[in-house]
């Protein structure tokens, strides 16, 4: 061989180890997995790497919505970067700057007439958005305002129609002044994460997402993902227990923002509560017992027994489409909803409209029914309680988390003392406060 | 021995020594050859799955990277032979410039490897916009804007490119015919033109004390060396550039991916629809005079009068008939001058848009 000969079968052999390379990465190419959902009409591949992910939710199946069509993105790009590019809300479609786009639309979360089942207007409205609440107070407080009616918020928010007597028009962004007193510049600094805008604490026991997804996609406590997605790290903390809406919300998901701890006006800060995890080898009901409320509650027992859902309703959560002022406002079940008083039974409402919000609710829990026919516990605002049904001797309750049956005691009949002109909760919680048992 | 095979029947019998070596002509032009050849042959599969029509266009693309078996691997080297080809190019004409290769009676050939080096200029532009991206839409509509500015022929170029009042359908079909058809046809047209005159100028430029068309060196009493070197030498050589060529390409589609961007959103509200307007890598230097001069100015007048400037060389800076194949000739000062100056400063332009 000639020298020109060596040089020749010496690059022939690197190039068809560089052939052998294209080969090497055609076989290693994944299995495309292509969906057409029926919504879109548009091929998407994101399943090819996402095999195994949950579908979010029963009224969401993936053969009718697919990803793109929430989640936007390149459906048809197989590289993670260029794929996930344009999603909206990264990760969140429901984050509160794109749900309109993600969750709206004429056919969707936003597009009935009705005040009430324009979702997406109720959540921007309420005050777990707004924050208008903490706001108000801290302001007024420090006489940025001179009462306590809403003026600001996280963001700029209108209402046309106001439905309440405490619905304000509009609230404008919260930025004190150069001239506001120090404290509401520390209040805008350090207080504005507890809203559905914000990003959690990155910390055990705050794991959360943003919008809609802060409640409706449950995250465990260590903020790590248990599902079958093999792109979800398992290891890395901060994604939902599983890729899956649900309406069936755990305390320990509300518990994500609420009784982790107090405000202190003086440093103007927030003060984790100190008692978690708690002692080891705690039973599961322990555990609830422990984490449900921080030390300083006042609640019975039914208050961790059940979830917060049992009690809590949608209008309360996700508010009425008025812009409020406060909370109180807004929130407004007593013990006595379910309960009833000496005098009077609880107020029970019979389902005849099929297609009554009772109905509709329940369609979205996996764990009770409602049929036309039903008698339910309806709330002096005309909520319906479908999961609470009076079967003509008793009520009984399904829990709307696990499932679980209660016997609803009534006060009507009961050995209760009370007087009647005094039914709010807080004289029930005189009498019938519960004693945590495990302390940390 | 045996008779010359069908490549070596390509080349001249013999090839001057001296001229024939690697370091003098680097093997830019035969390189430029191969790399089209390439093009060719990975561009002819990529039309089969490419549709030309705003919905689908982004699309197909995608099918071809990511669905189609190999697709991937031809999408990579279609684009690095493209941007090997630029380079190459772009090198050949300063080897030629630099070594006096196209004084006379090269100035012709000159002229037909400018046109190519321009035809090639806009098929990767052409060939950019097909990607049908958000970046090579701002790319697009910065390019379109640009033909407008040109005086008189502004509107009636547009309408040609773009295929009516606005970017549609009809600007995809007009892009995929100009890259498919209505300029590498001429390209390949122009590339066997320029390798005849070659041929006819009297062969590779090399050194001689009189014109070439006087027949062969070997006649003329110069102490110039006359060691010839045989086609098939010639054809070996080129062979295992061919090969180091080919082994990069292949390299660097297994490894670097050609880009994309995310899909043109034509939903989206106007003017985040373009996440950002990035010319493509070899029109950065426009794109940094477009940010500094009017749009007239850094888009037509200063590159079109680059152009006629490189295009006139031989007939304006060095009109020498001396000095061929003898790097930075005496003769051709100027010339060399201005042409480091041009590529000097389109590199510097290239430089700061990618810095900056």
């Amino acid at each position: 061989m000639n020298n020109y000969q060596k040089i020749a079968a010496l690059l022939g052999f690197v190039l068809l180890l560089v052939v052998i390379g294209t080969v090497v990465r055609q076989l290693r190419q994944p299995e495309i997995v292509e969906i057409t959902p029926t919504l879109s009409g548009q091929p998407e591949l994101c399943l090819t790497c996402h095999t195994g992910i949950e579908e979010i939710s029963a009224s969401h199946p993936t053969e009718a919505f697919g990803c793109v069509l929430c989640h936007g993105g390149d459906g048809l790009a197989l590289d993670a970067d260029l794929a996930h590019a344009t999603m909206r809300g990264g990760r969140n479609p429901s984050a509160l700057d794109v749900v309109q786009e993600s969750c709206g639309g004429s056919a969707c979360h936003s597009g009935f007439a009705e005040d009430g089942r324009d979702h997406i207007h109720r959540v921007l409205t309420s005050v777990q958005g707004t924050y208008a609440g903490a706001i108000a107070q801290t302001n007024f407080a420090f006489g940025g305002q001179p009462d306590l009616t809403a003026r600001y918020g996280i963001y700029a928010v209108q209402d046309d129609v106001i439905t309440t007597e405490t619905g304000v028009p509009e609230l404008l962004p919260f930025q004190p002044g150069p001239d506001a007193p120090p404290p509401l510049h520390e209040f805008a600094d350090n207080c504005q994460y507890c809203h559905l805008t914000a990003d959690p604490l990155a910390q055990d026991y705050y794991y959360r997402a943003t919008g809609c997804a802060s409640c409706h996609v449950v995250y465990e406590n260590d903020g790590l993902y248990r599902g079958s997605d093999p792109t979800i790290p398992k290891d890395e903390p901060g994604h939902g227990r599983t890729h899956q809406l649900t309406t069936a919300i755990p305390y320990y998901q509300c518990n994500h923002c609420h009784n982790r701890g107090n405000y202190s006006l003086r440093q103007m800060s927030f003060l984790e509560r100190d008692d978690l995890p708690g002692p080891d080898n705690l039973s599961a009901q322990e555990q609830r017992e422990l984490e449900y409320y921080q030390p300083i509650s006042q609640f019975t027992l039914c208050e961790w027994e059940l979830d917060c859902v049992d009690c809590h309703t949608n209008g309360e959560v996700m508010g009425d489409g008025d812009i409020h002022s406060s909370q109180t406002e807004i929130q407004y079940i007593q013990c006595k909803t379910c309960h009833g008083t000496l005098t009077e039974m609880p107020n029970l409402v019979t389902i005849e409209d099929p297609e009554h919000p009772a109905i509709r609710s329940a369609e979205l829990n996996p764990h009770y029914s409602v049929a036309v026919g039903d008698t339910v516990i309806a709330t002096e605002k005309g909520e319906t309680f479908g999961w609470v049904k009076w079967d003509g001797e008793k009520l009984l309750e399904t829990g709307k988390v696990d499932g679980r049956l209660y016997e609803v005691p009534l006060v009507q009949g009961s050995a209760c003392q009370q007087k009647p002109d005094e039914q709010e909760s807080s004289y029930c919680h005189e009498c019938h406060t519960y004693e945590r048992t495990v302390r940390p | 021995m045996s008779r010359p095979n069908f490549f070596e029947h390509l080349h001249p019998p013999t090839i001057p020594a001296r001229e024939a070596r690697f370091t003098y002509t680097f093997g830019l032009g035969g390189m430029s050859l191969l790399l089209y050849l390439v093009l060719i042959v990975t561009g002819v599969p990529l039309m089969f799955v490419y549709v030309p029509t705003t919905a689908s266009a982004a699309k197909s693309i995608r099918s071809i990277t990511y669905v189609a078996p190999y697709g991937w691997l031809l999408r990579n080297v279609h684009y690095w032979a493209a941007v090997l080809l630029l380079l190459a190019l772009g090198l050949h004409l300063l080897r030629v410039a630099l070594s006096g290769s196209y004084k006379k009676p090269r100035q012709f050939n000159w002229l037909i490897g400018f046109i190519i080096l321009l035809l090639s200029l806009l098929l990767s532009f052409s060939g950019y916009v097909l990607r049908w991206d958000v970046d090579t839409f701002g790319a697009l509509t910065v390019g379109v804007n640009i033909v407008r500015e040109i005086p008189l022929l502004g509107e009636w170029l547009y309408g040609l490119v773009v295929g009516g009042p606005f970017i549609g359908d009809a600007t995809v079909v007009r892009f995929y015919t100009w890259h498919t058809l209505g300029l590498s046809i001429p390209v390949i047209t122009l590339i066997g033109w320029h390798i005849f005159r070659v041929r006819r100028d009297g062969g590779i430029s090399h050194q001689s004390l009189v014109v070439s068309h006087q027949s062969t060196v070997s006649n003329h009493p110069s102490p110039i060396s006359k060691r010839r070197i045989s086609r098939r030498e010639l054809v070996r050589r080129e062979g295992i550039a061919m090969l180091a060529l080919l082994i990069l390409l292949l390299l660097l589609a297994l490894f670097f991916d050609a880009p994309l961007a995310p899909p043109v959103d034509p939903l989206a509200v106007p003017g985040t629809a373009v996440s950002k307007i990035e010319a493509p890598w070899f029109f950065l230097w426009i794109q940094a005079l477009l940010r500094r001069l009017p749009p007239l100015w850094a888009g037509v007048i200063i590159p079109l009068v680059t152009a006629v400037i490189l295009a006139a060389l031989p007939w304006t800076l060095d009109r020498s008939e001396t000095g061929t194949a003898v790097w930075f000739n005496r003769e051709g000062r100027l010339a060399q001058v201005v042409v480091l100056l041009i590529a000097g400063g389109i590199i510097l332009l290239t430089m700061v848009e990618l810095g900056g």
